[in-house]
């Protein structure tokens, strides 16, 4: 009876006779022992060899050849199988079981006569049958044990494997008290025993929690599967009976311990086949509701797959309306985002306007056309729409013919029967709508409603983070343009101010954002006459920027035609009257300086007057003129004035942009034109680039080093000759 | 950017727009939006009071720019009133007192509009 307690010592020796030789030699061995065993029955029928030690030494050698089948049994067996696949096993099993007893039943062997309590074969052929019959079926029972081992331990608790080694060891004690027996003989012990055996068979019996996490279809199998191998044991149990049959006594007469042991396994299989039936059973109802929570649980966890996937929207979109799919069973499912409204954009397949700033768009569809989705958008599609972003609450429909806003869904090809809208939130704002569809009325249950809505705020979440990427990324692309923007700007200005030994001269401009809208330019007219323009474009920014460029080309086309700076402003009006916006203007200095003489003349077109500095005294020069691009060419031509300068040997003068008058800190005054003056007063002497510098930092300390608001420019001239 | 504020009546059949505060990028769409309004109320006799105007930038003075031809065509105008000096001079840098009738007060500019309708 060693046999069953290797079992308990797991696969230890059974890996060390891995290879195919030993198991061959082993199966030969225990071959060899059983017709040995066979031989020795066959010599009994004829000579009396009923003497105590031989017997014993019968049993001894059967069990000794079953030990060795059940460590090759163990060596080639696979545990990894699911529980219910091993009850399909086990069902197969029974039917070898069922074959051999239906076989003896058919041969109908001659039998046995029951004889001072043992068993005297009343033919050669039951000799052989009960040989026959006795290792199928233990072998058999000892896979079914098996096989019964490895469903209970699918889901193993504390007490569990416990639980099963008494029972083994309750099974071994039974088989072996048999020895002390003769065949038919029983005594006390031998029903005190198994009671016990059947008592812990029981307690073993109610390990079937794998039960739960089947499937339903799994559990529809079980039920039947449960059934049928409950009533093939119990047949079992009978036809294995001492008293029984001829299957009993042929068991029984091979050799008393298997038959115990045989006929045990039988009526656990009997018991524990019988409360997996039950269990499934009562299981059955709930299995629908077990498999939903299992896929909600599975569908949940895969929303953590979600905020990997912010990188690719549409991978992201499309992966929402699947899990859709997946968690309520829902027949088709798609998604609509709330967009904004670029302009100019035309709209696109699949597009709803719903006012002037904002578009819906179905952007993921599963198991229904766009076609299809536009029909169930329209007509009342559109109420159920509005109440999805205004009331931002689910919307159920149980049956689409029940249902005003749903009338035009009747009779689709793609057959709709029940709805559910579930807006996508994200703060407070709706940001998507998704619709699942169901091909039976009333579908959608409250609990479906709310893993749809669970999911949607995770989707919401997901697709918001993926809109914020994408935007984070289109800033910096953005930025980049503008530095681009920026560096293309500076090289509109001078590079290098030209200098003279009668005039010195300094510039400075910098734009209050990237790029700005102030613009300085100096143009060499012949030998002795130098154009100096000072302008700045209305607004800051882009648009400035753009205006800025379109001024540079205008003045370095017509400086070289007009001499007069009246003149080329009047031009560069009719020039630009038509191109520029209503709201927007240039102002414009213009000063043409003579270099031999120093004779300077300044035209203006609303620009900051020219501040000229002469033995310490400052005075703005201003003649009139209107801003570029504000009135008609004809008020321009009839009010633009111009005014004639000298200047005399340490005469500065100071074009400059209003950056520099109106330069106000916040909740500050300007800056100033009558400050602007003072300093460039005090500033004979000094060289021009001094003065810039000088200005630069009254209006700094002014701003109290805060960063300006507008783009500021100054040129200086300074006269040495 | 709240101090800023613009307030609107009506005195003797002329809207007479009240500007409070810095008239700059930030709040000259509130402007732009009360000429639409009046335009498109078919209101074309607009002064518009500057006497507690701080400060106007280029693109406040682009809001006057923008609607003065619209209000023109109509037998409109825009009147500008009670300028200081600060704010004045801003408007007359850019040669408004040309294309503009800049009135010293309130009053004067009203009645500019009633003498041209008799």
């Amino acid at each position: 009876m060693v046999k069953k307690e290797t079992l308990n010592s797991d696969k230890l020796i059974v890996t060390s006779i891995g290879n195919k030789f030993s198991k061959a030699l082993l199966m030969a061995v225990a071959g060899g022992l059983l017709f040995v065993v066979f031989i020795t029955d066959v010599i009994r029928r004829s000579v009396d060899l009923d003497i105590g030690w031989i017997l014993l030494l019968r049993d001894i050698v059967i069990l000794i050849a079953f030990l060795i089948f059940y460590v090759l049994v163990e060596s080639i067996w696979k545990r990894e199988q699911a529980p219910a696949k091993k009850l399909g096993f086990a069902l197969v099993l029974t039917l070898v079981i069922g074959i051999t007893s239906v076989l003896l039943f058919f041969i109908s062997p001659s039998g046995f006569e029951i004889k001072n309590l043992n068993l005297i074969p009343l033919g050669f052929d039951s000799i052989v049958w009960s040989n026959v019959y006795g290792i199928v079926l233990s072998i058999t029972m000892l896979i079914v044990l098996l096989v019964l081992r490895d469903i209970i331990f699918s889901k193993r608790r504390r007490g569990t494997k416990r639980n099963f080694i008494i029972l083994l060891i309750l099974i071994i004690a039974s088989s072996l008290l048999t020895l002390i027996y003769r065949p038919m003989e029983s005594g006390s012990e031998m029903t005190v025993l198994f009671i016990v055996t059947v008592i812990a068979m029981l307690m073993n019996s109610f390990r079937v929690s794998w039960i739960v996490y089947l499937s339903k279809r799994e559990k529809i199998l079980n039920i039947i599967f449960g059934f049928l191998l409950f009533c093939i044991f119990i047949g079992f149990d009978i036809i294995t009976a001492k008293e029984g049959t001829i299957v009993g006594s042929s068991i029984l007469f091979y050799s008393a311990p298997l038959h115990s042991f045989v006929l045990n396994v039988s009526l656990f299989a009997t018991i524990y086949f019988g409360m997996t039936f039950i269990s499934t059973l009562f299981h059955l109802p709930t299995a629908e509701a077990f498999d939903r929570k299992l896929s909600e649980v599975s569908s949940l966890h895969n929303l953590s797959r979600l905020v990997t996937q912010v990188f690719d929207f549409n991978e992201l979109v499309d992966s929402v309306t699947t899990m859709t799919l997946e968690v309520c069973e829902a027949k088709s499912a798609w998604l609509e985002i709330v967009q904004e409204q670029k302009t100019g954009n035309i709209p696109k397949r699949g597009t709803f306007i719903l006012d002037e700033n904002s578009v819906v768009m179905t952007v993921a569809l599963k198991n229904i056309s766009l076609e299809e989705v536009q029909t169930v958008a329209s007509s009342g599609g559109k109420i159920i729409r509005k109440q999805i972003l205004d009331g931002r609450k689910p919307i159920v429909i149980d049956s689409i013919k029940e249902d005003k806003r749903t009338q035009h869904l009747v009779g689709m090809d793609n057959k709709i029967s029940s709805l559910a809208i579930v807006p996508l939130l994200s703060h407070e704002n709706v940001i998507g709508i998704l619709y699942a569809t169901k091909d039976v009325e009333f579908g959608f249950d409250k609990d479906d409603v709310d893993v749809i809505s669970a999911f949607a705020d995770h989707a919401a979440i997901a697709i918001e983070n993926s809109r914020l990427i994408e935007k984070s990324i289109e800033r910096e692309r953005l930025m980049r343009e503008m530095m681009l923007a920026q560096e293309m700007q500076k090289k509109l200005l001078p590079q290098q101010v030209p200098q003279f030994p009668q005039l010195e001269i300094e510039a400075l401009s910098t734009p209050a954002f990237e790029v700005g809208g102030d613009y300085y330019d100096f143009v060499l007219l012949n030998d002795n006459q130098l154009g100096v323009l000072v302008g700045d474009v209305s607004g800051k920014g882009v648009s400035a920027a753009f205006y800025m460029a379109e001024m540079k080309g205008i003045f370095q086309s017509l400086s070289k035609i007009y001499r007069e700076p009246k003149d080329l402003l009047i031009q560069a009006q009719r020039t630009l009257i038509g191109t520029i916006d209503r709201k927007s203007f240039i102002s414009v200095i213009y000063a043409i300086i003579d270099l031999e003489t120093g004779e300077m003349k300044v035209a203006r077109a609303g620009h900051c007057p020219m501040l000229f500095a002469s033995n310490h005294h400052a005075s703005y020069v201003q003649p009139t003129g209107l801003g570029l691009g504000m009135g008609s060419c004809e008020i321009f031509e009839k009010t633009i004035t111009q005014e004639n300068v000298r200047m005399a040997k340490g005469d500065i003068a100071v074009f400059y942009t209003d950056g520099v008058t109106e330069a106000r800190p916040e909740d500050g005054s300007e800056f100033g034109y009558d400050k602007l003056k003072d300093v460039v007063k005090f500033c004979a002497g000094k060289s021009a680039t001094e003065i810039r510098d000088s200005i630069i930092m009254a209006v700094d300390n002014h701003m109290n080093h805060a960063s300006p608001e507008d783009d500021l420019t100054i040129v200086v001239l300074k006269w040495n000759k | 950017m709240s101090n800023f504020k613009i307030d609107i009546r009506e005195k003797e059949n002329i809207n007479v727009i009240d500007l409070k505060g810095y008239l700059d990028a930030h709040t000259a769409p509130e402007l732009e939006k009360i000429f639409q309004n009046l335009i498109e109320v078919q209101k074309f006799n607009i002064v518009v009071n500057c006497e507690e105007l701080n400060y106007i930038s280029s693109a406040g003075l682009g809001v006057f720019m923008a609607y003065i031809e619209d209000v023109r065509k109509h037998n409109g105008d825009i009147k500008l009133s009670n300028m200081s000096a600060k704010v004045y001079n801003v408007f007359d840098l850019l040669g408004f007192p040309l294309l503009y009738d800049i009135a010293k007060d309130e009053a004067e500019a009203i009645k500019k509009f009633i003498s041209v309708k008799k």
